[in-house]
């Protein structure tokens, strides 16, 4: 067989096998299968940038990264075979480069030859790593593995899910905030195929890059026999990484696709094991200069980002993060952007953000709770995360059970309410939604009852008896003539949950309070009556029939809700469910209180909302960032 | 290239002249063919117009014509004489084990007629059953309905001949996480039923009650976005509520459980529960109530969470399955026996008695007690 023939075979192969991965990254399959948790985010584990970049943020190498050794050390032997093997997004646009190619023979063997534009993924790579030793982990904007995943995630899937809605086969697709610019993002570096082949494996991928240094130390490689070659060129016409076959061979910019090998009609070029080295160029085309120019961007990109105040003091009361979370600098130099976490979120509550986590934060899962919440039995995030940005919790380590209810519940944040938009706090009307819905037990939201004055409530009384009371309106300042009241039958009845109470103050300036059963025109009833015996109970009715001209106020009796700040989880269920639906609703969720943060000694970094009961962090939660700062 | 393939004559004789030569000639057949297309193309735009055109400029707005649920308890030869609220209670350590609820639903339904289900399903019947599947829990926690009641319901619909059974709620936390964890989806497809997941997009606006509303009358809602994909089909509709607590209106059942079909903003409703609850009972004519009282949670409800806020079988300490054709009633009977609660606390009750109570196509009693006077409530044990 052909060595292109398995090559093809190889990435059909390897393209159904990412492909599974990113459909199966959902609860219910992770669920059914819990093996699946060790491969959906192997492609991710097996890239060797985000290995070794956020080695160099973290000092670590998290769990599965130790994976990228798979591909690295093949690397160091073969060159950058991954390109053209392997990856998934190389691979789509080879094949929409081969389906679109409205090129002839001798414009293909023109378009591919090397030019200097193709060092930019270089001075790419040399900013990231930069910024890297700082502690910001950018190299997932432009990796490819992390850039498909994330365009599966935000934009692909939910436009095949739109259908599959439709047929009722699955609940409502996927929404995400501005995932039409992740989606148009792709469709552009896909068109510029069209332009220039390869255009983003070429130009701008940071992870061929990448391959494109260690290649440098690779043992085979193509060589071409000066003495077999005729100088046609055609061995430019198929090549994929515009390595220059037909000359010296740009090692760095090879992908192995052994196509020249195919197109070659005089057999001078073949796959050798350490061929002449002055038949090579070894290292990539970046001048000392220009790479020193991009590592000064890098180095400056640091201050810039960090100086916006994001992720300290301005923090953006957006910026909630998902459970098991670490700390927003640590997170920030952990998270890949790759959104595993935003694609098997089964409630939709995990968000790509924008600019709200500053600009390191682009594309870094955020909660909008006007989107979803966050369910209580629910750690997928963290269990498909690939780098540790959000730890792998257990669910009874996420709820604060046996055996964490030392440390208590993982907190994402705590809910407030906005006095100025509730409807019992400010409009009158009954509702406690967020009461029903909140998930912890006992409730985090509980609900008082409180008396508050109907409008116009204040009214005079024109006479009384012991259950019976008739009003007349209040008169206005400077006026003594008042007329009778003028309600509607049954305006004052109320019902379980809503209940209308007639506050008396006598004249001798004592007062007392009785519900209203009901009104007939202007006459209010009260006194309720003993079912036994058929009575007025004892206390419903007034103790002093109420003079004329003394002061009665209607009020009505409702459910205010309020929060316990130790038990809410900031789970956002509240603020999903929340019937006032502006941009704001009227009870939300901020990251105050967040246990990511509470042990934070740094001042603008500490989120904590609560004094920490226990002197000793240990014990705390379950993050304790204090250990290794100390 | 593109010209030395028009010169090989692929092209008609026009287009090539077109390409050729600057003076194009124009043939009586270019004429025809042209002219005829131009105005084909202008009487297609002509006639879209017209068909389009809104003279008023309203009638791309208008509503969809709502639709009206139909009586799926017409069908019902049901008895005068025979009971109308069957309790089945059974042994507190079983109620995990689909033997021996499938005893206690089959004893409640037998109960109510000798028939039992046949009664109530016909072969060929579409079944939609309505479980409360209203939370992300476990079954153990009691926020949702025992699988096994709604697996042995499945069951007995599927022997009496139904010729497909749907599982459909619309829940308030993700839809396909509340059917895996409440156990309900694992139930449903044991017994070959058809699990519908909700999604916007099968809602259309249901006719509750015809006019306006009035709100003296504690009525609320006339015409609502409802979950219509499952209720498309369906010749008879079971309930299959779980018996809770409940922090508004105090307690949750039957009635309250429709509540899981609608559609829309319903976070809005909780401004006026007992009317919506109440308008529910009013727009649904089930076919037939099958209460979950083995798992009945006292406190912290909806929600619940903790092993503490239920208990099993609620104050009589025995786990109960209700079987009942009228909605009202039976909820009465379990707010009172079941959760322990005064039913004067449950306004939506009695709305809904003075909502629907005096309709003679149903079969409804304004208390439980006034069925208890006639002989009509039966209740049974079932050993081991």
């Amino acid at each position: 067989m052909r060595i292109t023939t398995v090559r093809i075979i190889t990435q059909t192969a390897v393209v159904a096998i990412f492909l599974t991965f990113v459909f199966v990254t959902t609860l219910s399959h992770l669920e059914a299968m819990p093996a699946l948790k060790f491969w959906v985010s192997k492609f991710l584990e097996i890239d060797p940038l985000v290995g070794i970049a956020t080695a160099i943020a973290t000092h670590t190498v998290y769990k599965g990264l130790l994976w990228s050794l798979l591909l690295l050390i093949p690397t160091l032997f073969l060159g950058r075979f991954f390109c053209n093997w392997i990856c998934p997004y190389g691979i789509m646009h080879q094949f929409v480069g081969w389906v679109f190619n409205t090129r002839n023979a001798k414009q293909r063997i023109e378009s591919n030859r090397y030019r200097r534009i193709f060092a930019l993924k270089y001075y790419i790579l040399i900013g990231m790593i930069v910024a890297a030793v700082f502690g910001s982990l950018q190299v997932g904007l432009l990796d490819p593995i992390c850039l498909l995943h994330r365009s599966f995630t935000a934009s692909l899937l939910p436009a095949m899910n739109m259908p599959d809605a439709v047929a009722g086969r699955w609940g409502d697709p996927k929404m995400h905030q501005l995932g039409w610019v992740i989606g148009f993002l792709l469709l552009f570096l896909v068109s510029m195929n069209l332009v220039i082949p390869r255009f983003f494996c070429r130009v701008l991928c940071p992870l061929g890059a990448t391959l494109g240094v260690l290649s440098r130390f690779s043992l085979w490689r193509i060589e071409r026999d000066p003495n077999k070659c005729i100088d046609c060129d055609l061995c430019l016409q198929s090549c994929e990484g515009a390595c220059d076959p037909h000359t010296q061979l740009r090692k760095s910019e090879c992908f192995v696709c052994f196509n020249c090998i195919e197109d070659c009609p005089h057999d001078a070029l073949s796959f050798s094991l350490l061929p002449k080295r002055h038949h090579e160029v070894a290292w990539p085309d970046v001048p000392r200069r220009r790479a020193i120019y991009a590592a000064v961007v890098g180095v400056l990109f640091y201050p810039f980002a960090k100086l916006s105040g994001r992720t300290t003091r301005d923090f953006s009361t957006k910026v909630v993060r998902p459970p098991g979370s670490v700390e927003e600098i640590e997170f920030l130099e952990r998270c890949i952007k790759c959104d595993q976490c935003i694609r098997v979120c089964p409630t939709n509550v995990l968000q790509p953000a924008m600019f709200e986590a500053g600009l390191e934060g682009l594309w870094t899962p955020v909660m909008n709770f006007r989107m979803g919440s966050c369910q209580l039995n629910c750690t997928a995030c963290g269990q498909v995360c690939p780098t540790g940005a959000i730890q792998r919790l257990s669910i009874e380590e996420k709820l604060g059970l046996a055996p964490y209810e030392a440390q208590g519940p993982v907190k994402l944040g705590t809910a407030h309410y906005d006095h100025g938009r509730c409807l019992p706090w400010s409009k009158n009307i009954p509702c406690v939604v967020c009461e029903e819905v909140c998930p912890t037990s006992p409730k985090a939201i509980h609900s008082e009852y409180m008396q508050l004055l109907v409008r116009d409530g204040k009214k005079l009384v024109r006479s009384a008896t012991a259950t019976t009371l008739t009003l007349a309106e209040y008169p206005a300042p400077g006026t003594t003539i008042s007329d009778l009241c003028s309600f509607r039958p049954g305006e004052y009845r109320g019902d379980q949950t809503t209940s209308y109470h007639v506050h008396i103050i006598h004249r001798d300036g004592t007062s007392e309070t009785h519900r209203i059963l009901g009104n007939d025109g202007d006459t209010l009833m009260i006194g309720e009556l003993d079912p036994a015996d058929g009575e007025v109970l004892v206390g419903s009715a007034f103790s002093r029939i109420p003079a004329r001209d003394a002061v009665a106020a209607v009020h009505l009796e409702f459910k205010v809700p309020k929060i316990d700040t130790e038990l809410c989880i900031g789970c956002g269920q509240c603020e999903m469910e929340c019937p006032v639906v502006g941009d704001r609703r009227a009870v939300y969720v901020t990251p105050d209180g967040e246990t990511r943060s509470q042990n934070d000694p740094h001042r603008d970094r500490n989120r904590s909302l609560l004094l920490l009961r226990s002197a000793d962090a240990s014990d705390g939660p379950h993050i304790d960032l204090r250990k290794w700062l100390a | 290239m593109a010209s030395s393939k028009q010169a090989t004559g692929e092209r008609p004789a026009g287009d090539q002249a077109a390409a050729g030569t600057p003076h194009r000639t124009w043939t009586r057949r270019d004429l025809l063919v042209r002219g005829g297309q131009t105005v084909a193309v202008a009487g297609a735009a002509v006639a879209a117009g017209w068909y389009l055109h809104d003279p008023v400029g309203d009638a791309g707005l208008q509503p969809p014509e709502p639709i009206r649920l139909k009586d799926y308890f017409a069908a019902v030869d049901f008895p005068a004489a025979a009971p109308r609220i069957s309790a089945a209670y059974g042994k507190p350590e079983l109620i995990d084990d689909l033997e021996h609820v499938r005893r206690m639903t089959v004893a409640a339904l037998g109960g109510l007629d000798g028939q039992g289900i046949a009664r109530f399903v016909s072969r060929g019947d579409v079944v939609m059953v309505k479980p409360n599947v209203g939370f992300d829990r476990g079954p153990q926690l009691g926020a949702t309905t025992n699988p096994q009641v709604v697996r042995a319901v499945i069951q007995l619909c599927r022997e009496a001949g139904a010729s497909k059974v749907i599982v459909a709620d619309n829940p308030i936390e993700n839809p396909p996480a509340c059917f895996a964890k409440s156990g309900i989806k694992e139930a449903a497809e044991a017994e070959g039923a058809t699990v519908v997941i909700h999604a916007s997009t099968h809602d259309r606006p249901v006719e509750v009650r015809p006019g306006s509303p009035d709100p003296a009358r504690g009525e609320a809602l006339s015409t609502w976005p409802i979950f219509w994909m499952p209720l498309r089909e369906a010749d008879k509709v079971i309930g299959i509520p779980a018996v809770k607590d409940h922090n508004l209106c105090h307690a949750s059942a039957g009635l309250k459980n429709w509540y899981g079909l609608l559609g829309g903003r319903r976070n809005q409703f909780h401004q006026a529960i007992h009317h919506i609850i109440s308008d529910l009972g009013y727009m649904m004519k089930p076919t037939l109530m099958v209460m979950d009282g083995t798992r009945v949670m006292m406190k912290n409800g909806p929600t619940g969470g903790r092993l503490d806020d239920i208990r099993v079988g609620g104050v009589t300490g025995r786990p109960a399955v209700v079987a009942s054709v009228d909605q009202l009633a039976c909820d009465s009977w379990c707010v009172q026996n079941l959760l322990g609660r005064d039913l004067a606390a449950v306004s939506y009750l009695d709305l809904a008695f003075q909502k629907f109570g005096h309709d003679p196509t149903r079969l409804v009693v304004h208390h439980w007690q006034e069925y208890r006077q006639q002989g009509k409530v039966v209740e049974e044990t079932i050993e081991g």
